[in-house]
């Protein structure tokens, strides 16, 4: 067979136009070892660039150019010695990178994990002491509500109504009052004090009122307070609270908001 | 002196940028008109050309010089990429309108000296041949057909459009061997 009509085939295939059976059969060709259709393939090539070549340059928008730079960049291996064998430039390249990689992921991850367990730290500590805090409160309720318990036990603790008064007169309150240990005095619908102020009980035996403490009462108008015991276990004949500078004073001086009857 | 095409592949295959960059402002403005022709619009143009030059970067190390020159190289990448691009292009748009190679292919080719009064006073190594070589050239290489789709738009017979082909390949080998 003639190599004739491969010459014809190797034009077509430089151009990209064979097709179908043919191209089949002359990549066959080409596959088997074929110097004079490798050598016309080369030749049209380089006729095909010397065309486009002889077309006037056109500069292509600068954007191109910068977007492969940008994609370039990352995979970029090390400059390299011109004498070195290119394998041991690609090895010691290779070995460089896994190192900058290891060491770049190594402190990323540090940095991103010291960081995170430092937040993490500070929001247990943050945690442990908001529960220390609930923990201490719901001490002193529970501790209030026994001690309450106990004296509602005693058949001698008695129940005086509280009624509001003047500024406040919907609030309301109960003392539980025991002769000997003293007692709690529990408010309600009594409005926050005013800055600097505090709301002072009293207690009216047969003189002039005794102060009896102190307490606030907390944003939904309520408030307990604990009352110590008079001196004497003398009977109490009234109860009174009224608003006063927030230390408390010795006599009563502000508006009397809640008394027993 | 310059550094040769091929000593600049080569410093790409080592890994060195700036030789890519010399590279690119060498073969960009070659290949891009190329790739300009045969897509048409200029930012399916930009997307090719940007894939061929990555290509290049990424092979560069299987560019072997004694198989051709690195322009051969770039422009006959560049050439099949933006045929690809066409083909895809016309298989979409064969799915929804009208064959798109009429309107890529079948424009009349204008007057030669015509188009290269356009371009100014170079005429091209294409437009050097006699106008029905020239034909087949563009449909076959600007315009990605077969020859089988040659003699159909032709309305030839199949073994004319051949050595048709053939023979304007040879008289194109003549006119670059001796353009200055």
């Amino acid at each position: 067979m003639t190599h004739e009509p491969y010459d014809t085939q190797a034009a077509l295939y430089a151009l990209g136009a064979l097709d179908g059976e043919e191209r089949t059969e002359f990549e066959r060709h080409l596959a088997g070892g074929c110097a004079v259709c490798e050598a016309a393939l080369r030749a049209s090539a380089e006729t095909l660039a010397a065309m486009v070549r002889s077309r006037p340059p056109m500069v292509p928008p600068p954007e191109v150019k910068e977007a492969l730079l940008r994609r370039i960049a990352p995979t970029t291996p090390p400059r390299r010695a011109a004498a070195r064998p290119r394998t041991l430039v690609w090895a010691v390249g290779m070995l460089v990178a896994m190192i900058a990689a290891a060491a770049f992921t190594g402190a990323f991850v540090a940095a991103r994990y010291e960081g995170r367990l430092g937040q993490m730290a500070r929001e247990a500590a943050a945690l442990r002491e908001r529960v220390q805090r609930d923990e201490a409160a719901l001490r002193q309720q529970i501790a209030l509500y026994r001690s309450v318990v106990d004296l509602l036990r005693d058949p001698q603790t008695r129940i005086v109504t509280l009624h509001g008064l003047g500024p406040s007169p919907e609030a309301t309150g109960r003392i539980i009052w025991h002769p000997v240990n003293g007692g709690h005095v529990v408010v309600a619908n009594l409005p926050s004090a005013p800055a600097g102020k505090a709301y002072e009980l009293w207690t009216i035996a047969d003189a002039a009122p005794q102060p009896a403490g102190v307490f606030q009462v907390d944003a939904s108008g309520r408030g307990t307070h604990r009352i110590p015991p008079l001196e004497g276990g003398k009977p109490v004949k009234v109860f009174a609270v009224t608003l006063e500078p927030e230390g408390g004073v010795p006599a009563p001086t502000g508006p009397m908001v809640l008394a027993s009857k | 002196m310059a550094t040769s095409g091929a000593e600049l592949v080569r410093q790409m295959a080592a890994g060195d940028r700036e030789a890519f960059t010399l590279f690119y402002d060498r073969y960009a403005p070659v290949v891009f008109p190329l790739i300009l022709r045969i897509v048409r619009e200029r930012a399916d143009a930009s997307d090719v050309l940007q894939e061929v030059f990555w290509e290049a970067w990424r092979t560069a190390d299987a560019y072997d010089p004694t198989r051709g020159s690195p322009e051969a190289w770039m422009v006959t990448r560049a050439r099949t990429r933006a045929i690809d691009r066409i083909r895809s292009t016309r298989r979409r748009s064969e799915m929804f309108v009208a064959p798109l190679d009429e309107a890529i292919a079948g424009q009349p080719a204008p007057d030669a000296a015509e188009r290269a009064e356009d371009r100014g006073t170079i005429r091209s190594a294409l437009d050097r041949l006699p106008g029905a070589q020239r034909e087949v050239i563009e449909l076959a290489y600007y315009a990605g057909l077969t020859q089988t789709e040659i003699a159909e738009r032709l309305k030839q017979p199949l073994g004319t459009v051949k050595t048709r082909i053939r023979l304007a390949l040879e008289r194109l080998r003549d006119v670059v061997r001796t353009s200055p």
